[in-house]
């Protein structure tokens, strides 16, 4: 793995590595990789079709109906801050 | 040198069901306070799982059939990574791997001829919550009421290359919609909004130029804007090297008419897409699938071959089948006046003026069809004069409850066949505007038109105008 891709990572999660830990990252990302790539050399599958779950199992739907069941007073009693009923964040915009 | 714009549309689309998506919390808080339809689910709470609204996936379907596209029989819900306070849960659910519709085709029509522009897919998704940025300095305010409605993202292939064909696609993709009732496509309300990807390259060239994005323009003068100034730019670029192309997320400052670059912290476009665990498989059985297909609507044109074939116009059809409403009200109030003609120019000349003055959308209509039928019949077998038809259609998009004749009994306006009454007005009003009569009398036929006004006025317009007329001048003539 290139040291540019793994920026590109730090900055997708949120993340502040040590040079230690990038090391480390990079080290276990190129081992994992060459696993991957060993798999890909056993088995071709061009032509499996996908599967869409390890089970054989399927959802199930509700009906369009609306039922409230909250109030906003009790969904916000664990917030860190509230006002005039929105939840506040720190600003993201500048 | 000649250059061709390349454009390819990512559409969203809220769909019309009452609840949201995964939660059933009502999906409709336009004008509501802040977090009032909310719950641990839609406000991404640990622990909470989503339930499939099965409305959703009937629409989705829906859109799809519309548009020409395979359904896909098995269609699966990832998450997608997202960092922003607007959606609680750090990721949207929405569709990556198998969406419920893909390789649609829409024919659209411009001043260029007919193309065809290809559907890549139709996935089905949740919404954001809203953000509210000038409240207070240095906090954001976040609302979850928009958090989880339901949407399709309607994403088409490269096919497009002006801003006409853009304009022409958007509309005709809205009328489907709308024709197949799954979604109100108001980009005013925000029920409809759309990405722009534009590249620019030489006329001729197979190799796409460098390609760049304007995320939720929400009006389709705007979008004409933006891809004649975004066009511009590029060609610019090329020819006369003003800037360096770079494949980048742009926002379009209509005010300003100018496009600018986004944050790359806001065009980091990994968004890490997998299965979702929480929400299993949606697997569409043949008696799903058929009951939606058998709800489709007939196509516009399948609707205007049909209006033509009962006697109408061309361009009456035309009308006609702008929308879906239209359509419904034309249909049911033929079916009960039996004549096709008189129906549409009630549509056209009264319903569709009616809509326009007040500012209305023609899906907006709310009249009972067969009660406009039972109206047309009551004015064209002289019952009601036309004036008075008119002021009962006005009450019936006040109240379509209104049945027609009971009102007309209720308030005096069924035409009178009292000659007696006749003869009284008509007496009156020669006896208040003698000039008139002399004029009439010294060869001046237009005169009488003021004596026969009153009349008529006198009566509520409840008279048949060709027997007041006759009776009118006898009575004239005899003195």
């Amino acid at each position: 793995m290139e040291r540019d891709t793994l920026r590109r990572l730090e900055l997708l999660n949120q993340l502040k590595l040590t040079e230690q830990q990038k090391e480390d990252f990079l080290c276990f990302f190129d081992k994992r990789m060459e696993d991957f790539s060993a798999i890909d050399r056993i088995f071709d599958t061009s032509d499996v079709e996908r599967m869409v779950h390890v089970m054989p199992i399927m959802t199930v739907v509700r009906e369009d109906e609306v039922v409230k069941k909250f109030d906003r007073e009790a969904l916000q009693q664990g917030a860190p801050e509230t006002d005039e009923g929105y939840w506040c964040v720190p600003r993201v915009v500048e | 040198m000649k250059y061709e714009t390349v454009i390819g549309l990512e559409v969203h689309v809220e769909l019309a069901t009452k609840s949201k998506i995964f939660c059933s919390c009502s999906a409709h808080s336009f004008g509501t306070e802040p977090n009032m339809h909310v719950c641990p689910a839609c406000c991404g709470m640990p622990g909470m799982l989503p339930v499939v609204n099965k409305r959703v996936v009937d629409f989705g379907m829906k859109a799809g059939m519309m548009l020409n596209c395979h359904i896909n029989r098995v269609t699966t819900f990832d998450k997608k990574s997202y960092y922003y306070p607007d959606l609680p849960a750090a990721y949207q659910t929405t569709q990556w791997f198998a969406p419920v519709a893909v390789n649609g085709l829409v024919e659209i029509e411009t001043s260029k001829g007919k193309k065809n522009v290809r559907i890549k897919q139709i996935h089905m998704e949740e919404d954001a919550g809203k953000l509210v940025h000038d409240i207070r300095e240095d906090t954001t305010h976040v609302d979850f009421n928009r958090t989880s409605v339901p949407l399709i993202e309607i994403v088409s292939q490269p096919d497009l290359s002006s801003a006409e064909d853009v304009e022409v696609y958007l509309e005709r993709l809205k009328m489907l919609l709308r024709y197949a009732k799954v979604a109100e496509c108001e980009m005013s309300h925000g029920t409809m909004r759309c990405d722009v990807n534009l590249s620019v390259r030489p006329e001729g060239s197979d190799k796409l130029g460098v390609r760049t994005e304007m995320k939720n323009m929400n009006s389709i003068e705007a979008i004409k804007r933006a891809i004649e100034y975004e066009t511009a730019r590029h060609i610019d670029a090329i020819e006369n090297g003003t800037e360096v192309l770079v494949q980048e997320t742009r926002r379009w400052d209509d005010i300003k008419g100018k496009s600018y670059a986004m944050r790359s912290k806001e065009t980091a476009g990994d968004y890490r897409y997998f299965p979702d665990p929480n929400v299993m498989p949606v697997v569409i059985d043949d008696q799903w699938y058929e009951t939606v297909q058998e709800s489709l609507p007939e196509f516009p044109e399948v609707k205007k071959e049909k209006y033509v074939g009962y006697g109408l116009s061309d361009y009456d059809a035309e009308q006609i089948t702008k929308s879906i409403a239209l359509c419904e009200c034309f249909e049911a109030a033929y079916a009960v006046c039996g004549n096709a003609k008189d129906a549409a120019n009630w549509m056209i000349s009264e319903i569709m003026s009616i809509l326009n003055a007040r500012k209305m959308t023609y899906d907006m209509l709310d009249i009972n069809g067969k009660a406009l039928g039972e109206l047309i019949l009551l004015v064209s077998s002289g019952k009601v004069g036309r004036a008075n038809g008119k002021k009962i259609l006005a009450e019936m998009f006040e109240d379509s409850s209104i049945e027609p004749e009971a009102y007309a009994k209720a308030n005096g306006l069924i035409v009178s066949n009292d000659t007696s009454l006749i003869e009284q007005k008509v007496a009156e009003a020669i006896a208040a505007d003698p000039r008139a009569v002399n004029d009439y009398k010294n060869g001046k036929e237009k005169a009488i038109m003021s004596i026969f006004g009153r009349c008529m006025k006198e009566l509520k317009g409840n008279c048949d105008p060709q027997v007041l007329k006759t009776i009118l001048i006898e009575k004239i003539n005899s003195l």
